[in-house]
């Protein structure tokens, strides 16, 4: 098997900057990044939440490359600082040995191209995968156009292959506000930024600037349904809230465009720190469930380190990638050092100077407002809006415990299974609700749904977010096609020795 | 710490405890029930759904094919779904080797008088579209099938909820007080709860708790591991083994196989064991997409382990203890959710009249009086040494 010093997953901000960073210090560093991704995946939404509203140029590969490339002038640094790219390469599987896994020859990942799959072992690990959208659902949002701003941000800045004309905006933050603001540069439409709170929440430059622009801002507003035909979004109907979220009568307003692009926050994507093992802490005002670090941005394991969003993001990083790139530096020289290529007087002094040119952080809760957004949708929707559009579970169908539609069968018993009665002993598990509802169960395996699933199951059981058990993560973190995970290196023992479920002959593999 | 009591306190909320519970429970027995996690939050909710008459341990098909028959009206039973589909199960041969073994079975089916028939490979490729063009031929056995884990195990806890019994999750065991002979109570997290009968149906952590009580039970905890494909049109609604492999297409559409090594490993009483995944399931993928080429394009979505427990015979244990003599073991030998209707029924009419009407005999704990408390090393069924 192949074994690298130090793998960097994610070519992001943080990424890039912690491979220079490592390679700069002399050593041998291998950077990871899933892009470009296969159209298959995309059309998924997976890993991001593209609506569909890609150009189909997004299958070309090489091209993509070429345009990734360009839009990533650290790139071509890290390449001249003698690291090791490898694009379009999605790291799917992290395996280490514990207690009941001891065979691994060491910690490994498991990685995939288009068309086939391998493992690589390594040293030391530093996960750059940055954020994801979080979801929330209104009448509609299943139909191709809903989708979410990193999405909107990576197709526009990554490919140069978003496929809209006319976009309303969810959320006045600044990433809401900077999606809009990046769409009007690329010539598309803004036909609205929407927000459920009274005033809009990220800078007032931004604000006044996207103003200046003709953009109207709809303060104290939410979505009713997304109108489409054949499948597209034609048109969103917004509504007047009042302070309680609940909608105000006759103040609903069409308005035509064929995008609504969710930009009500970005979750860290932490799956390759929990598959492995780190301990996860849940900040409200970071997302929800982070690796925890120390301020080396080492993870609970020795061997693994975080940088950018995966360790927490808030809305004021979106204005200022320093942030992510200054703990990517940093991660970057921690690695170095536990690696023994600098010593810890000339670490230290470097992480002195990355701190002090840290940018002020303004997090705030996230969740409350993600919470505001969900009940305004809820009190506007109602319940039968999908809260996990993969499986078309509805916000009913989870609160209430239902079995699949497809079995065509409900509970006659006259004690209904109720939340309630499940969470009596614990906070409610989202993995226990998961399979008897099947929210989350999907192809993207709740990359959408799981806060909104998490906040719904929370809010009906009385049960804090906080104390909610984190959703799980299982390999592959990617969907990956049967001929691809296909191991073309299988050693001959695994292939000649093979186990029928525990024949008393078969020898357990060592 | 509160002192509660019931008839019967059965621990472990997997498919085994639950299903005894549901019995004793409809027989009017007050149940009540623990685990130190959810239900089915162990290898109950984790298995690959797999009923059947259990040919392949002869010693079994009593037990087995009474489930298989329960099974038929389970969903009607417990007023749940347990997505529970009885179109058979095939197991094809890929190799000359395998073809014996699936003639061998034949006999055995035949001579217990179970509904089996051979299969040319013609009609296997109509049974499951999309199979592999290299199976040598197949065995059927009409009554075989398959049932969504997770939706079994629930509705077994909503069912004995639904007759009064009483369900404590995230409640673990940390003792049993003996008095006279006897288990007096249960010692739990969430206090102690006294019973004229205790049932330790803990899987793998069964043999840890029955030292609590002086009894040796040996069985072997092993992780296993299985992966889901993302949902496909339905193609076959068969229960299907070979290749390596066992499995499903699940109602909804996903394919559902599992097969390869175990992994040996110690469990403690109190503790959820770990249940990661390997690369082993690349294997798994490369076997499922040479066993159905026709759906190698299909994205696995979602893997995962479960920790099982495996006596020296490979056989499940369903006896009452001498001493304490009102404590049941239970314990399923990693082919536990297939039988599961039956162990229940066995276990309440062990509890209820001190013997079964099923046919258990090679199951008690009398056949391993020889068995030291050294047999895992004496295997090789112990863990392999953690390396550094
Ligand atoms: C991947 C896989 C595939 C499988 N495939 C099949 C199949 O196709 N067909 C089939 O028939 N079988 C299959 N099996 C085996 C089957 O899942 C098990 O045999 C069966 O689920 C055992 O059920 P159980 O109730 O005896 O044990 P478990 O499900 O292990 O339940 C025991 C319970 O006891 C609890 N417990 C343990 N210690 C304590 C304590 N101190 N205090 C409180 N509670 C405690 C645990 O939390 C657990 O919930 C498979 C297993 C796996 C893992």
């Amino acid at each position: 098997m192949e074994s690298r010093p130090l793998v960097v997953v994610g070519a992001g901000e943080s990424g890039t900057a912690a491979a220079i960073e490592a390679a700069r210090a002399g050593v041998q560093v291998t950077l990871i990044d899933e892009n470009p991704i296969p159209t298959a995946m995309a059309g998924l939404n997976v890993p991001q939440f593209f609506g569909r509203r890609f150009v189909s140029t997004l299958g070309n590969k090489a091209q993509m490359l070429e345009r990734m490339t360009a839009a990533n002038d650290a790139l071509a640094e890290a390449d001249a600082a003698g690291v090791e790219v490898q694009l379009g390469t999605c790291v799917w599987g992290a395996f280490r040995n514990s207690d009941t896994s001891r065979v691994l020859e060491g910690p490994q990942l498991g990685l995939a191209d288009h068309e086939r799959s391998w493992l690589v072992k390594y040293d030391r690990l530093i996960v750059a995968t940055g954020a994801r959208d979080v979801g929330v659902g209104f009448a509609g949002w299943n139909l191709a156009g809903a989708m979410g701003a990193n999405g909107a941000h990576s197709l526009i800045h990554h490919y140069q292959a978003l496929a809209s004309r006319r976009m309303v905006v969810l959320s006045t933050g600044n990433l809401g506000l900077r999606t809009a603001e990046m769409a009007l540069d690329r010539g598309i439409e803004v036909a609205a930024v929407v927000d459920v709170s009274g005033s809009a929440r990220g800078e007032r430059a931004l604000t006044a600037a996207l103003r200046d622009k003709g953009v109207k801002l709809y303060t104290s507003h939410t979505v009713r349904e997304a109108v489409g035909r054949d499948g597209e979004i034609e048109s969103v109907v917004l509504v007047e809230i009042d302070d309680n979220c609940e909608p105000v009568g006759g103040t609903e307003k069409e308005i035509v465009a064929d995008t609504v692009c969710l930009a009500i926050g970005l979750a860290p994507n932490v799956e390759l720190p929990s598959l492995l093992g780190c301990d996860l802490a849940f900040d409200p005002e970071l997302g929800g469930y982070v690796p925890v670090h120390d301020d080396w941005m080492r993870t609970s394991l020795e061997d693994v380190f975080v940088a950018g969003d995966v360790a927490g993001f808030h809305d004021g990083m979106v204005l200022d990638a320093e942030i992510a790139r200054n703990q990517g530096r940093l991660a970057g020289v921690a690695a170095a050092k536990s690696l023994g290529a600098i010593d810890t007087p000339k670490a230290v002094a470097r992480r002195n100077d990355l701190k002090a040119t840290g940018t002020d952080s303004k997090p705030y809760d996230a969740y409350s407002h993600w919470r505001r957004w969900l009940r305004a949708l809820l009190n506007v929707g109602g319940p039968d809006v999908f809260a996990c559009p993969c499986e078309e579970v509805t916000r009913a169908d989870l609160i209430d415990l239902r079995p699949p539609r497809f079995l065509n069968r409900q509970t006659e018993r006259t004690s209904r299974p109720s939340l309630k009665a499940l969470a009596k002993d614990a906070p409610v598990n989202p993995d226990q609700v998961k399979r008897l509802t099947r929210a989350g169960m999907g192809h993207c395996q709740g990359r959408l749904c799981r806060e909104q699933v998490a906040l719904l199951l929370a809010d009906a059981s009385g049960t804090d977010v906080a104390d909610m058990p984190v959703m799980s993560y299982r390999p592959p973190v990617r969907p990956l096609p049967l001929r691809v995970m296909w191991p073309h290196d299988e050693p001959d023992q695994v292939r000649n020795e093979w186990a029928k479920w525990f024949s008393p002959t078969q020898q357990v593999l060592g | 710490m509160s002192v509660d009591r019931a008839d019967v306190v059965v621990i472990g909320a997997g498919v085994s405890g639950l299903s005894s519970a549901y019995f004793l429970a409809k027989a009017g027995k007050d149940v009540l029930v623990v685990d130190k996690g959810i239900v089915g939050g162990e290898a109950s909710g984790r298995n690959g759904g797999m009923v059947s008459e259990r040919v392949d341990e002869p010693l079994l098909i009593p037990l087995a094919v009474e489930a298989t028959e329960l099974w038929t009206t389970l969903d009607e039973e417990l007023g749940h779904p347990t997505e529970f589909t009885q179109e058979g199960r095939l197991q094809v041969a890929v190799t000359e080797a395998e073809m014996g073994d699936l003639l061998a079975e034949r006999d055995v089916a035949l001579r217990h008088g179970i509904d089996v028939a051979l299969v040319e490979p013609p009609e296997i490729r109509d049974m499951i579209p999309g199979i592999t063009e290299r199976t040598l031929g197949g065995l059927f056995f009409a009554n075989g099938g398959h049932a969504n884990t997770q939706l079994t195990v629930q509705a077994y806890a909503w069912a004995l909820q639904d007759l009064g019994g009483r369900l404590y999750q995230n409640t673990t065991v940390t003792g049993l007080r003996i008095v006279d002979g006897r288990v007096a109570s249960v010692e739990t997290t969430a206090g102690d709860f006294a019973a004229e009968f205790v049932i330790g149906a803990a899987g793998p952590q069964t043999g840890l708790l029955a030292e609590l009580v002086g009894a040796n039970v040996p069985v072997a905890p092993a992780r296993v591991e299985i992966l889901a494909t993302a949902p496909v049109e339905l193609r076959f609604p068969i229960a299907l083994v070979g290749n390596g492999l066992y499995g499903h297409q699940a109602v909804r559409g996903n394919l559902i196989f599992g097969g390869g090594a175990h992994e040996w490993a110690d469990v403690e009483l109190t503790a959820s064991p770990g249940k990661p995944n390997t690369p082993l399931i690349r294997n798994i993928a490369r076997r499922l997409a040479e066993l159905l080429p026709g759906m190698a394009d299909v994205p696995v979505i979602r893997s995962w382990a479960g920790v099982v427990e495996q006596a020296p015979d490979y056989r499940p244990i369903i006896d009452i203890l001498e001493c304490p003599s009102n404590y049941v073991v239970v314990t399923a030998s990693a082919h536990g959710f297939g039988i599961s209707p039956a162990t229940g029924k066995v276990v309440s009419e062990l509890v209820l009249h001190g013997e079964s009407s099923i046919d258990i005999r090679g199951l008690g704990l009398d056949r391993f009086s020889g068995v030291g408390r050294g047999w895992r090393e004496e295997r090789g069924w112990s863990p392999v040494p953690q390396r550094a």
